[in-house]
Order: structure tokens, then C-alpha cells, then sequence
């Protein structure tokens, strides 16, 4: 793996002079870093309990992710059904002018299939999903001059309104960053309390799936913003001006 | 490293404090920041925020008593996740990690997201030696990229630059009409810059936090470039200092908590990106090679002296900044490097040396706002007199503040401060020397107005009249009045 060519301090050299540094030999923390000495069995013990909690406390979560995502600057739709939904971004469409949407491929869209009523409006819709016929470069590109770009949640915070997003297969980097528009579908079962369920269920799954939690982790709250001239607040610098979640449930 | 102008303090910061349009500016990232910070504290409740304030802590003195072991773990899953993770000693030994990167992998075009840590390697003439184009793409990096200075914040780093300041700038290197419209010249940065990043063969980011655990890179920003650079491009570099690890991702709720309301008074930024090897097989995007450059560069001198160790908890919200009346009047630049402020006054001194920038801890009145309002609760005040004794003690004078007179001077003071019989003595000649003022100009150099030293520019004291008076006595000392009237004997 590592490059004999590669410039840089070996490791051992360099940790070697931080122990310097602290004045002491190389010894392990006497008292374990608890968290880090958690077995599976144990996390899944409190995600459990998170679970429990979540769903005793549903109404009210979903109340305050509504109230803490548009605090956070999302244009929040509180859908009451699939149809719904699709009007709502169907309206977001019309309004924003664009003849080009991207979509993510995720669960959530076979709940609310957005791709024929959004067809029906003249718009090209693609949907990202890579293969031979649809390469990266290609989706790439697509993402690039598409108006808005659509996805579903991995998870939504209450705490603080924000919607998390795993990028993988199906699901662009670049979906909820490079259009000007974002709308994100949330379901009530991708919903989190608190920033520690996030990161609880995420180690979980580090632990589940043998030391892999996936490249990349997102955590989105609000349109992109700027305040670097005169602290005057500039939305959509780089990412999206406007965003939209909708809560189905 | 940039060029250190540490040593020009003292000339630059009275320069700066004259500067009435870098004042307004001042005042309103202090009015901005400091006020949505107190909001989001009175929001959660002070009780929470301090309970937040100590769990942060105690995981930052946990981690660094065990800075070696944690840097192993995080080497160990960095690698795991298919990464690479690299240690530099000093900013050579960063700049040629990334030259080599560079040079193997054919890099044209880069796109870099904020990091301090690069602007304190001096990165960016290396990698435009190497023939890189280097485009900074956070809109305040971008502005003083462009106008070829340095930040002067930690987190808003023009904000020294006015709209007319931008517009002007723009025209001239943009060669695009005058437009001091804010929204516009956003816009403009968003149009120039959305290119470089599809075009970017490398996306070069800072790091917030590490988190050893999983190997996993946190950044965290507002306007997207962060999520840009680490998305776009097919090779991307982490650049750190190596203080910056965390333990486990669990910890991150803390720090996620404390750092936006400190930083902008927000309760979490628009983004928060984090990045734990490079794409997977199956990913739609992301970069193919996924690099992390852990970089010392003095930070082991700050991690030796158990004293000053505490400097390294800092997590760069700049809190202690928007409240120093220090800062808030001279600005970023008078400190010469690239770390302003009250903690800029401990850290750069550690990492450019004593000698270079030992002016730094006396910008301070000790007056202990910005240990009030640090999230991890680090006591910058003591750190900064810690420095100040190593400057009036060190036995290199290079790293010594005062004149061979003003130290014997201190030292007569020190005697006659703590011998009750000089020290009425003294009071008596004082005395005798503001009343004999009215009558004769002998001691008129040193009195005025009936204050008994004045403004003035005294040569041996200099430092201390130039700026202030010393007020008359009174006409009873604590002494006099004690023997008189409160002592039982």
C-alpha cells in the first residue's frame, strides 16, 4: 500500500516524537475510551431503546422536524399522502422553469412515483442508477444541467432539521449540491431524534457491516449560504437556493 | 510557511487601529457573530451549553494525553476504508507529500476548500510551481485569493474588504463591468467557480475533525464548495493538523453542537460533510484516490509544554475573536501570521517561534473575555501570561520583549514594592513631586494636568507612558488610611 517513493515521516518516527513530546513511553489509554470499547451486541441494545423512544415520541418528532428544518431555511411540505407530494413537486417544477430533473433511485419513489407526472409536464426526467448504457460521466453531466435534483432520506434529524443522505449506488454525490433546486422526501421511518441517534445507528452499521459505513455522509440543513461580504447572507453561493423537504406522515 | 510579519505587531496594529472602515467592519462581524451566539446559548440554556462545554473538553484532553495512540487507530481505519494517510513533520515535508501526489497523478486543475492548515504551509505557490491551477472556492478565500493577501478571520476571512473593495476587485481580475450588488458578485464567484470544480482533477479540504474510530474525515460549511471539492473532483487530499482527531464518531454530536453556535451563531451550518475513504466500487461519484495529510509543524512544542498544551483543544470557531477588544480593533492582519486573535497569540508564537512573534501575548488586557466564551473552555489569558513570562525570563535575548533598562528598571520596582519603607518613601517624593509641579517645571516631564506621568515619550519607559497616564496619588494611601482608622492597634 504505501509507496516507498511517497515523501513524509514514517509513522513510527512521527509517533514517536509525539510520545516525546507527552514524556512517556508508548502505552495504550489506561482507562479505555468507553465508547470505543462498545461490542455490537451493545449498540444494537441502545438502538433498540432509540427505536422504542422514537416511536413513543413520533407526532411530536415529526412536529419538531418540521419546526427545526424550516428554522434551518427548508421550505417544508407536510404531505398528506403520495398524491400530494407529487402536486407539491409538481408545483416546485413549474415554478422553478426547468425542463430537466434529476432523480436518485431510492425506495422512497416507488412510494411516490414522481417520474410520470413530471414526464407529463415536458420535463426530462433522469433517474441516476450507472451502468454500462448510463455511465457516470454521462449521469454526471445530466446532474449538471438539470433544474432541480430529487431525493428521498437515509435519515432526518429533529434536533436540528436536517436531512442525511449516504451517497452510494443510486444515489449521486453531486444530486443535492449541483442543481439549483433540491427537494428531499422524507417518510416517517427516516426519522431521527437527535444528532447522537445519527451517529449511534451509523456505528452500528460500521460494526454490522465488518468496519464499511460507506464513503460519504451528508448532513443537510437549509440552502447553501454566504455571509463572506459584509456578513450580508447570500443564498445559493455554491450548492442550492432553494430547498424543499417534504414529510410524508 | 508565508511570510511571518509577527514582528511588525506592534507598527501594525497601531496602523490598523486608525483604520476607521476596517473598524466598521469589525464591528459588524463582532455585532453578527457574538449576538447569534448568545441567542443560540439562551436558546439551549446556559446549564446545557456548559454541560456541552465539558464533555468537549474532557474528550480533547483525553485525546491528546493520547494524541500517539489515537493517531495509530485512525491510521489503522484511514487505511482500512482504502485511503492513505500521510504524517509531515513540518510544512516542506506537507508541501512535498502533495507535490508528489501532484506529480504521479497528473494533476492540472485544483479546487481547494477552507483550511487553515494550507494557508499556514503556504500550499498554494507550491502547487503553482508545480503548474497547478489552484482556485480557492469558499467566496471569502476566493475574494482574498484574488487580491493576493492573506485571511484575516478565522472564520469570515475578508471580512476586511468592503462590497465597493469586492466589486473593484472583480473588475480588475475578473475584467467583468462594476457590480457592488452582493447577490451579483455571489453569483458571479458561483458561475467562475462551478466550472473549476467539474474541470478540478484534485479537491483539497481542511478537516474539522477526524474521528479515529472510523477513519472518517468531517468537514463542516455553508456554502457548499466544502461538499464540492470532495465530490467533484477524482483525487481528493485532506490537509489537518494533527491535533485535530477525535476519538469515536459518537463524539462528533458534541463538537456539532458547540461549533456552529460558536463559530456564527448558527445552530448547525448548511453542511456538514463527512468522508471515510474514497468512492466505492459501486458509488455514482466521488473521487477514486482519497488522501489525509496529518501535519506537526511545531504543534509537538505547543503538546511538550504542559503549560501552553491546552492550545491545541482549540477547534478555530473564532468565538475569542468576535470578543477580544483586542482583535475587534486591530483586526487579523496586524498579527502578522495566519492565526489572529487571542488564540493566534498563543499558537503563533509556538509554531513561527518566540523570538519572531513575542509581541503577540502582550495584545491582550488579560481581561479574560475569551476564556468566557471559549466552547472547550480553554484558559487562553493564563497561556498568554505563561508566554509572557518566557518572554521577559528567557535567557536568548532575541525572545525578550523588554530593554536590558526597562528589565532593571522592573526589577528596582519589584524591591520597592515589596518594602513597605521605600515604598513610603517613595509615596512621600511623589507627593513632594506633584506639589512642587505647580511651582517649578523640574519635573514637568513627568506630570501633567496633575496626573503624575503623562503621555509622553520617555525614553527607557516609553512603552508604558506613550499610551497612558499614571494616575496622581491619593491623598491617602490604603496604608495610611489602615493605620489610621481600621487597624484594632
Amino acid at each position: 500500500m504505501n509507496n516507498p517513493n511517497m515523501p513524509g515521516t514514517p509513522k513510527s518516527k512521527f509517533l514517536q516524537s509525539v510520545r516525546d513530546a507527552l514524556g512517556r513511553e508508548d502505552v495504550p489509554p489506561t482507562q479505555p475510551y468507553p465508547r470505543l470499547t462498545e461490542t455490537q451486541a451493545e449498540l444494537e441494545e441502545q438502538t433498540a431503546q432509540m427505536r422504542k423512544r422514537l416511536e413513543d415520541r413520533l407526532p411530536t418528532l415529526l412536529d419538531k422536524l418540521a419546526q427545526m428544518a424550516a428554522l434551518g431555511g427548508w421550505k417544508v411540505h407536510r404531505a398528506s399522502g403520495a398524491e400530494d407530494a407529487i402536486d407539491y413537486i409538481q408545483s416546485v417544477a413549474r415554478e422553478s422553469g426547468t425542463t430537466s430533473i434529476a432523480r436518485s433511485t431510492q425506495d422512497v419513489f416507488e412510494q411516490v412515483p414522481v417520474d410520470a407526472a413530471l414526464s407529463n409536464l415536458g420535463i426530462k426526467v433522469t433517474t441516476i442508477l450507472w451502468d454500462e448504457d448510463m455511465p457516470r460521466e454521462t449521469l454526471r453531466e445530466e446532474i449538471r444541467q438539470s433544474g432541480i435534483g430529487i431525493t428521498g432520506a437515509d435519515y432526518a434529524l429533529a434536533e436540528t432539521g436536517s436531512l442525511v443522505v449516504l451517497p452510494r449506488r443510486g444515489l449521486a454525490r453531486l444530486i443535492s449540491v449541483v442543481p439549483p433546486v433540491h427537494i428531499a422526501l422524507v417518510r416517517a421511518k427516516d426519522l431521527l431524534e437527535t444528532l447522537d441517534d445519527l451517529f449511534l445507528l451509523r456505528r452500528l452499521e460500521y460494526h454490522q457491516q465488518g468496519g464499511e459505513m460507506g464513503s460519504y455522509l451528508n448532513l443537510i440543513t437549509g440552502p447553501s449560504r454566504t455571509a463572506d461580504i459584509e456578513m450580508t447572507i447570500v443564498e445559493g453561493v455554491h450548492g442550492p437556493k432553494e430547498v424543499h423537504m417534504i414529510i410524508l406522515g | 510557511m508565508p511570510e511571518i510579519k509577527t514582528q511588525d505587531f506592534t507598527a501594525a496594529s497601531s496602523q490598523a487601529i486608525l483604520d476607521p472602515k476596517l473598524r466598521r467592519a469589525l464591528d459588524r462581524v463582532a455585532e453578527g457573530f457574538h449576538v447569534a451566539r448568545l441567542d443560540r446559548i439562551e436558546e439551549v440554556t446556559q446549564e446545557t451549553w456548559d454541560g456541552w462545554k465539558d464533555q468537549a473538553r474532557e474528550i480533547k484532553v483525553h485525546t491528546i494525553e493520547h494524541l500517539d495512540y489515537y493517531l495509530d487507530l485512525l491510521d489503522k481505519n484511514v487505511a482500512a476504508a482504502g485511503g492513505q494517510l500521510h504524517f509531515a513533520k513540518d510544512a516542506d515535508e506537507a508541501n512535498e507529500i502533495v507535490a508528489h501526489i501532484v506529480r504521479t497523478r497528473d494533476i492540472k486543475v485544483a479546487t481547494k476548500s477552507k483550511s487553515m492548515v494550507s494557508e499556514e504551509l503556504s500550499l498554494n505557490p507550491v502547487l503553482e510551481s508545480l503548474g497547478v491551477e489552484v482556485w480557492e472556492t469558499d467566496l471569502g478565500e476566493y475574494i482574498i485569493q484574488l487580491a493576493e493577501e492573506t485571511p484575516s478571520h478565522l472564520v469570515a476571512p475578508a471580512l476586511h474588504k468592503s462590497k465597493e473593495d469586492v466589486a473593484a476587485l472583480f473588475t480588475d481580475k475578473l475584467g467583468i463591468p462594476y457590480d457592488e450588488d452582493i447577490y451579483n458578485m455571489a453569483a458571479t464567484a458561483r458561475t467562475v467557480l462551478r466550472d473549476k470544480f467539474m474541470e478540478a482533477d484534485l479537491g483539497i479540504s481542511g478537516a474539522n475533525f477526524v474521528v479515529a474510530e472510523t477513519g472518517t474525515l468531517v468537514i463542516i460549511s455553508n456554502e457548499g464548495n466544502g461538499r464540492l471539492c470532495t465530490s467533484a473532483p477524482r483525487v481528493h487530499i485532506g490537509i489537518t493538523g494533527m491535533e485535530k482527531i477525535i476519538p469515536s464518531m459518537q463524539d462528533l454530536s458534541t463538537f456539532l453542537r458547540l461549533l456552529p453556535r460558536s463559530a456564527t451563531g448558527q445552530r448547525i451550518t448548511s453542511y456538514v460533510s463527512m468522508t471515510t475513504g474514497p468512492r466505492r466500487s459501486d458509488d455514482e461519484d466521488g473521487p477514486e484516490e482519497f488522501h489525509l495529510i496529518l501535519v506537526d509543524n511545531g504543534r509537538s512544542k505547543m503538546l511538550a509544554d504542559p503549560n501552553l498544551r491546552e492550545a491545541l483543544y482549540c477547534i478555530r470557531c473564532g468565538a475569542c475573536l468576535n470578543i477580544c477588544p483586542v482583535y475587534s480593533r486591530i483586526g487579523g492582519h496586524a498579527y502578522g501570521w495566519v492565526y489572529p486573535g487571542p488564540i493566534g497569540a498563543v499558537v503563533s508564537p509556538m509554531l513561527v517561534g518566540l523570538a519572531k512573534a513575542k509581541e503577540l501575548p502582550q495584545a491582550s488586557s488579560l481581561c479574560g473575555a475569551c476564556r468566557e466564551v471559549c466552547p472547550i473552555n480553554i484558559d487562553i489569558p493564563k497561556m498568554l501570561l505563561n508566554l509572557r513570562t518566557k518572554t521577559a525570563e528567557s535567557p536568548d535575548s532575541t525572545q525578550r520583549t523588554a530593554p536590558e533598562m526597562e528589565r532593571v528598571l522592573a526589577r528596582l520596582y519589584a524591591k520597592l514594592m515589596s518594602s513597605p519603607r521605600l515604598l513610603k518613601i517613595a509615596v512621600r517624593f511623589g507627593r513632594f513631586a506633584q506639589k512642587i509641579e505647580r511651582i517649578t517645571p523640574f519635573f514637568s516631564p513627568l506630570t501633567k494636568d496633575g496626573k503624575w506621568i503623562r503621555k509622553a515619550h520617555l525614553p527607557i519607559l516609553s512603552r508604558w507612558t506613550r499610551s497612558r497616564d499614571l494616575p496622581t496619588l491619593p491623598k491617602q494611601t490604603f496604608h495610611e488610611i489602615w493605620q489610621k482608622e481600621l487597624s484594632d492597634e
